[in-house]
């Protein structure tokens, strides 16, 4: 006779996955390899934008990047140009990566030699701001078609970023985009973070993001 | 779609938690979703059990509580109800509050042997 008995968990669904995220935190602080988590709705310009800051950095540093756009490789194509290592990562239809994906991930790269680590994370707005990579640090872009009232909608994704590129400035007169009602609505949810206002079309503000991955990947080998 | 992800995180939690117990068989788990939580419990509901399919836990029984979402107006010192009130405090009308609950995603509790 099997007796059922009640277990008291109260635990949260994301523990798991955020003890795995701290673990691998720490294992690239050790070799210090830094990993930027780059995240943003489609279309916002994280490939464009990646091309860009890479051949501002890749005279200087090693880098490796990982892609996880939903099962296609145009993206790996398009940054492998750059010369830099790239590998495309499939995650079957799922609409973030976990901690234990992006690990999969990096011993797949084979990155022991890399400074750098940008993973562009899967096209979307709510899921990965759940679920923590185990990134150094997270950016996420918010093109000007979009809307300056994206951060009102998807509060969390602001929240967990250090730094928030808005793109796309070239075509600001084409959309009723209020730069400055924007930033506003950023600060108020996270008073911390860095906004620089690019263009990964014309170069704008390119040079800006650069410096702070720079100053960012140094940092992270104190 | 965004609950999937979320369903198969509770399903390795289900796993340590099993291993971490010596447990055999889960009847049931119950899972507490705060109101304003993002996730939609009817989704969750059909994503457990695509999620189950085929794992130790295919016989699990799934319950779900909702949270209600509260918050403490700062000016009046006193707890409301969210959602109900629309975001604005029952007394004041105004909107200077801390959030208190309702963005949980917990497993509450499992009945296992
Ligand atoms: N006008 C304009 N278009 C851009 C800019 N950056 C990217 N795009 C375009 O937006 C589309 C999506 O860019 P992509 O980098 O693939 O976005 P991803 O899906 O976030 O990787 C492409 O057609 C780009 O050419 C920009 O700064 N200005
Ligand atoms: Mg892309
Ligand atoms: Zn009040």
């Amino acid at each position: 006779m099997t007796e059922f008995k009640i277990l008291t968990i109260k635990e949260s669904v994301f523990k798991n996955n955020n003890e795995r995220a701290d673990l691998l935190r720490e294992s690239l602080k050790k070799d210090k390899r830094f990993l930027l988590n780059l995240m943003s709705s489609p279309g916002s310009g994280k490939t464009t934008t990646l091309t860009q800051t890479i051949n501002r950095l890749k005279d200087e540093m090693k880098i490796g990047v990982m892609e996880a756009d939903i099962d296609s490789d145009v993206d790996a194509h398009t940054i492998s140009k750059t010369g830099v290592k790239v590998i495309q990562l499939h995650t079957g239809g799922m609409c973030h990566l976990d901690a234990d994906m992006t690990k999969q991930g990096l011993d797949g790269l084979g990155v022991d030699e890399c400074d750098l680590i940008i993973l562009e994370n899967v096209g979307n707005l709510v899921c990965p701001a759940e679920f923590d990579t185990g990134s150094s640090k997270n950016a996420m872009i918010l093109s000007v078609p979009e809307g300056d009232d994206k951060p009102l909608k998807y509060p969390l994704m602001f929240s967990i970023c250090q730094v928030l590129l808005i793109n796309k400035i070239d075509v600001m007169d084409v959309f009723d985009f209020n730069l400055e009602l924007c930033i506003e609505r950023v600060k108020k949810i996270n008073p911390t973070i860095k906004i620089i206002p690019i263009s990964a079309r014309t170069g704008e503000g390119i040079d800006e993001f650069a410096e702070w991955l720079r100053t960012e990947v140094r940092n992270w080998k104190m | 779609m965004h609950e999937l992800g979320v369903v198969i995180e509770v399903v390795k939690t289900l796993d340590r938690i099993v291993l971490e117990n010596n447990l055999t068989e889960v009847e049931s788990i119950v899972l507490q979703i705060g109101e304003i939580s993002s996730m939609i419990p009817k989704y969750i509901e059909d994503c457990f059990d695509v999620a189950i399919d085929g794992t130790q836990f295919e016989k699990t029984k799934l319950k779900i509580e909702v949270l209600t979402a509260t918050a403490l107006c700062r000016p009046c010192n006193r707890v409301f109800k969210l959602v109900e009130n629309e975001g604005k405090c029952d007394c004041c009308g105004g909107n200077d509050w801390e959030l208190l609950s309702g963005k949980e995603f917990l497993i509450k509790e499992i009945v296992a042997c």
